[in-house]
């Protein structure tokens, strides 16, 4: 799935991971993609993403093929939450005060980490045709999918890493809570990992589902077994990981 | 000639229970209350999977093909080894795209006096915004019996309907209706598929015990014919109640996929269906056999 190695310019690299983290800031500002800006607050914002990774992580979660409405009388860009049924509080668009933190950022680094912790782009759906998808994990795995692509790995070399020790990889994790984290990775590592596949499809259940471990107390905790039993029936990556994280902030238990 | 008779509840009421499956232990516990003891003693029953009723188009690898309304609610025709588990696979790949396939193939959950219970429907659209455009979905558990004399198989209709699943089943919960049945002879199915193929991958459907605290039951190594090693697998404890007593079982936790190293698929894979290992009578040790090549879109 990558093109030729990236340029090993630096600078190159940190505009590119930077830009990711702004290719959809259209979505968060309510705009129409055809009419979405160039700038916004100053930056460079909805450019392109290279070597194919928006492409890739949007087949992480959305079928191929032209778009349809799947929720009758939804179709706004605010997403609706698979874990009450209705859309979240805070819908876009947002404004610029509620947006700069996201947007104007220009440490990469420090983009990602605000991109993990951010409330703000959860609230928004990858697709006004599928609402329960997540603008914040969409660009969470845009993010690692191109810096492993930037790295030389290919799709195929790729693997969902559980890291129960909750330690965040810059751009590769591509989920995290107090207690573990995920990332996505195409190098050696001795943590529980499973390959993702050969080509990027909706396979969140299968990859979580073959995991060799995985972070949930399911021996001890009736609600960590049913948050698991519903992990094992979500097929779109960014709606498995919101679930995850709606899940883990919002049932009482 | 070995029956499988596939089994189709609805549910009526909520469940409190296990949410990965109805296990067969609870099924075969339902049963004894319908059942003369001698007929019961004989049966063996499949942990019962939860199915949605939707709108469904079948996978490539089914004998069936198109579009059918409510796919999930039903039986469909079985003519091959791999049609069997068209509904026997949590994340249900035959469900539309058109529709919002997550949203209708996850549980809502409903706290019941601290216990978290899978609501019997899915309710779609809220009244408020959509009038009339509200869509329910009901659950379905699908499972399977079969029985040491072939005599027994098909159980009758009657036997079936008004069952009870799951925990608090004094209030109501887990109350289920039978809405289809239908009795499959392994020996006659098309097994072509696995016959063309050359490497195999197993799938855990269901868990595999290792270990039991049951009495007079073994514990188990993983079978020579899986190509890895235990500390390779995810394991996941299990319970077994019986007669009031809890027994903990260890095991290597279902939805994982292992290479098979053996070198008679065909026969592995009717075991399969009829489980393997301690347990193997109340659900555990069920296990697809898939070509290699095909693993990576297991449906």
């Amino acid at each position: 799935m990558t093109g030729t190695r990236p340029s090993s310019d630096d600078r190159t690299g940190e505009s590119e991971m930077i830009a990711v983290y702004r290719h959809d800031v259209y979505k968060l500002t309510g705009q129409p993609h055809a009419d979405a800006l160039d700038t916004y607050a100053g930056v460079p914002v909805n450019q392109p993403v290279p070597l194919g990774a928006d492409r890739d992580a949007a087949a992480l979660s959305r079928p191929d093929g032209s778009p349809t409405q799947t929720v009758v009388n939804h179709m706004t860009l605010s997403r609706l939450s698979l874990l009450t049924g209705v859309p979240v509080e805070q819908a876009p668009p947002h404004d610029e005060s509620v947006l700069a933190p996201l947007v104007t950022e220009d440490d990469p680094e420090v983009m990602h980490q605000r991109w993990l912790e951010t409330d703000v782009a959860a609230t928004v759906n990858e697709s006004v045709y599928y609402p329960y998808t997540s603008l914040k994990y969409h660009t969470l795995l845009t993010a690692a999918l191109l810096d492993n692509y930037r790295d030389g790995h290919d799709f195929a070399d790729l693997h969902l890493v559980v890291d129960q020790d909750g330690r965040r990889v810059p751009h590769r994790t591509v989920y995290a809570d107090v207690d573990f984290a995920l990332h996505l990775d195409g190098g050696t590592h001795d943590k529980p990992s499973i390959r993702l596949g050969d080509r990027p499809r909706r396979s969140w259940a299968a990859t979580w589902s073959r995991l060799p471990a995985h972070p949930l107390a399911t021996d001890s905790e009736a609600y960590d077994r049913v948050l698991d039993a519903n992990l094992r029936r979500i097929t779109a990556w960014s709606t498995a990981l919101q679930y995850l994280e709606d899940f883990m902030t919002g049932v009482e238990r | 000639m070995t029956l499988l008779q596939q089994v189709h509840w609805e549910l009526e009421m909520d469940y409190i229970g296990h949410p990965y499956y109805v296990s067969g232990n609870a099924i075969l516990h339902a049963l004894g209350q319908q059942l003369p003891q001698d007929v019961h003693e004989t049966l063996h029953a499949s942990h019962g999977f939860f199915v949605p009723g939707q709108f469904g188009t079948f996978p490539e690898t089914h004998s069936q093909d198109g579009i059918r309304p409510y796919l999930g609610s039903g039986l469909p025709d079985v003519e091959t080894y791999d049609d069997l588990f068209l509904l026997r696979q949590s994340s249900h790949s035959w469900l539309l795209d058109s529709r919002p396939r997550d949203a209708l193939n996850t549980h809502d959950i409903r706290v019941q006096s601290g216990h978290p219970a899978l609501t019997h429907e899915t309710i779609m659209g809220r009244p408020q915004a959509a009038d009339k455009k509200q869509q329910t979905t009901k659950w379905y558990v699908h499972a399977y019996l079969h029985a040491d004399g072939s005599d027994c198989i098909p159980i009758e209709d009657r036997h079936l309907d008004g069952l009870q699943f799951g925990g608090k089943r004094n209030y109501g919960y887990g109350a289920v209706s039978l809405k289809d049945t239908q009795v499959v002879d392994i020996e006659s199915l098309d097994f072509s598929r696995l016959e063309a193929a050359d490497e195999y991958v197993l799938s855990l459907t269901t868990p595999f015990v290792l270990e039991t605290e049951y009495p007079c039951a073994a514990d188990q190594d993983i079978p020579w014919w899986w190509a890895v090693d235990r500390c390779d697998l995810r394991e996941r404890q299990e319970k077994l109640l019986e007669q009031r007593e809890v027994f903990s079982l260890q095991t290597v936790d279902h939805g994982q996929t292992v290479r098979y190293d053996g070198d008679c698929p065909i026969k592995t894979a009717k075991n399969g269906l009829c489980r393997i290992g301690s347990h193997a009578k109340y659900g555990f040790g069920e296990i697809r056999v898939t070509p290699r090549e095909a693993h990576d879109t297991l449906s």
